[in-house]
């Protein structure tokens, strides 16, 4: 099962995004995402990437979506949509895990899969290297390189970043 | 909006598109579109009311998904290339879906439902904006890739988008939905020609700006944005009411303008490549677009339109000051003369 372990949780990836995807109430949206998120950072984490894991617990979940969870207590309805509360939310999800559950059973029966792109079946998915040339961590690396070459980078994320904040200010505001 | 801000945000918008044109990382081309994307919503929000919101949802709702599917078009090329830089997209899916999520942002068929309702929901310069400045960042992009395209594909949404463009904006009165549909055709012809010369669509796309830029100056100078509402301009400023005849006849293609210039040579370009049917069609459904032209210059500047007797005069506001009205009536109607030195793009 351990060789498998990216298959299985890019899985479990995909059925949280249907999760939220069938639209149920936000606060269950935000409960599949901190799922998906950690599930995620277990991907990451299994490609050698252990810094860019502790950053999705840390900012995405212990960040942004905490401060989306805040938000949305404060907007929440009296009676919240779960997924089996609405026919069509339970008709979605529904959908979106059969779709699923058909997909991977093709991925785990046949030779090849082609749906968009060819990969052969589940063998792709295991890992046999991290990449790591041995020495030093590629990841660490790049993480270090977004610093130094490219700069231009940081620039236009910060300034896309800062803008984003003003953007939501200046809807928010109204008149 | 708090004129510090505004300048941030407009300059973002510019910001956002310089950086799609000029990056050779397709992740930033991806960043330039999500921050043109972010930055023009407060732009198309200006006026603040339940319209602009709904068309500001719908634009981002579209653009979002154009994005989303550009970025996947862009991680399957890099799956089959191993490489970022955008020369060329090596494998056919990635190009078809590319293909798809750049028509997205243009608005070509079948993906023009959002430019009607959108720009009708927002104000005149906000329209101009989004329908201008907008269409340079994804075009650029149809350019660089555009020997990879799949010829069918972009044939087929090309002449559609004429058809629809021409059909759409027959049953229409309001300015901002026949400016909109009049966008969807104009489109169609530039990317049409995009993979046999690519410097026509630059050609078409500059003077589709041009007249763009005229008609919707205009009518923020007449304050328009009805048929009935632009057939009083003969009242307040009848020099107004003929140049929005000679512009707009521009716009249907007609010679001696200058509207004239993008869609003879593309025609001749598409006849040298021994297609001959489309070009056919293609001028056929231009006759499309300009009946409706010149349904509104015949109410407009060569009858005076019915209306009761108290509207004939309209309100009398402090005269707009458009900055570069006259040169670009001139640009846009004058120009056909010089199409000998279309030479030098070579």
């Amino acid at each position: 099962m351990m060789t498998y372990i990216v298959f299985i949780l890019s899985v479990i990836f995909v059925v949280s995004f249907v999760g939220f995807s069938s639209k149920p109430s936000p606060i269950y949206g935000g409960l599949v995402l901190i799922v998906s998120g950690g599930v995620g950072c277990g991907i990451i984490m299994n490609f050698g990437g252990s810094f860019l894991g502790l950053m999705v617990f840390l900012i995405y979940l212990g960040g942004m979506l905490v401060v989306f969870g805040y938000t949305t207590a404060m907007a929440t309805e009296q009676y919240p949509e779960v997924w089996v509360s609405n026919t069509t939310v339970m008709g979605v999800f529904l959908l979106g895990l059969l779709m699923e559950v058909m997909l991977v059973l093709y991925v785990l029966k046949s030779e090849e899969v082609g749906v968009v792109f060819k990969f052969s079946g589940v063998g792709d998915w295991a890992i046999y290297d991290t990449g790591d040339s041995g020495v030093f961590s590629e990841e660490i690396m790049g993480v270090a390189a977004l610093y130094s070459y490219g700069a231009w980078v940081v620039i236009v994320t910060g300034w896309s970043l800062f803008v984003g904040v003003l953007v939501i200010l200046e809807v928010t505001r109204g008149d | 909006m708090n004129p510090l801000i505004f300048t941030t945000i407009l300059m973002t918008v510019l910001l956002g598109t310089m950086i799609v044109m000029m990056s050779s990382h397709w992740l930033m081309i991806w960043i330039g579109f999500e921050m043109n994307l972010l930055a023009i919503i407060p732009i198309l929000m200006k006026k603040y009311n339940p319209r602009t919101m709904e068309a500001s949802t719908k634009y981002f709702l579209t653009q979002a998904t154009a994005s989303m599917l550009l970025m996947m078009a862009i991680i399957i090329n890099l799956m089959h290339s191993g490489q970022w830089t955008i020369t060329k997209v090596f494998n056919p899916t990635a190009s078809i879906i590319m293909t798809s999520a750049l028509a997205m942002k243009l608005g070509l068929t079948p993906f023009h439902f959002w430019v009607p309702e959108v720009t009708q929901g927002i104000s005149l310069t906000s329209g101009l904006i989004l329908l201008t400045w907008q269409k340079l960042a994804p075009m650029s992009i149809l350019y660089q890739i555009s020997p990879s395209i799949n010829l069918n594909i972009l044939l087929t949404m090309a002449v559609l988008s004429i058809l629809v463009g021409g059909w759409g904006g027959l049953n229409q009165t309001q300015l901002r939905k026949i400016m909109a549909y009049s966008s969807i055709a104009h489109m169609g012809w530039m990317t049409a020609v995009l993979v046999y010369n690519p410097t026509l669509t630059m050609l078409n796309m500059l003077i589709y700006i041009m007249m763009t830029l005229t008609m919707f100056m205009l009518f923020i100078h007449s304050s328009s944005t009805t048929t009935l509402s632009l057939s009083h301009t003969w009242n307040k400023t009848p020099l107004i009411t003929t140049l929005i005849l000679i512009t707009l006849l521009s716009m249907g293609g007609l010679p001696p303008l200058s509207g004239f210039m993008p869609k003879w040579m593309i025609i001749q370009e598409l006849t040298k490549n021994s297609s001959i049917i489309l070009p056919t069609l293609m001028a056929i459904m231009a006759l499309l677009n300009l009946y409706f032209y010149m349904r509104l210059t015949y109410s407009t500047s060569l009858t005076m339109f019915p209306s009761t007797n108290n509207m004939k005069m309209k309100w009398q506001f402090e005269t707009k000051r458009i900055t570069l009205l006259p040169p670009l009536i001139v640009m846009s109607s004058l120009l056909l003369p010089l199409t000998p030195m279309l030479s030098i793009l070579d």
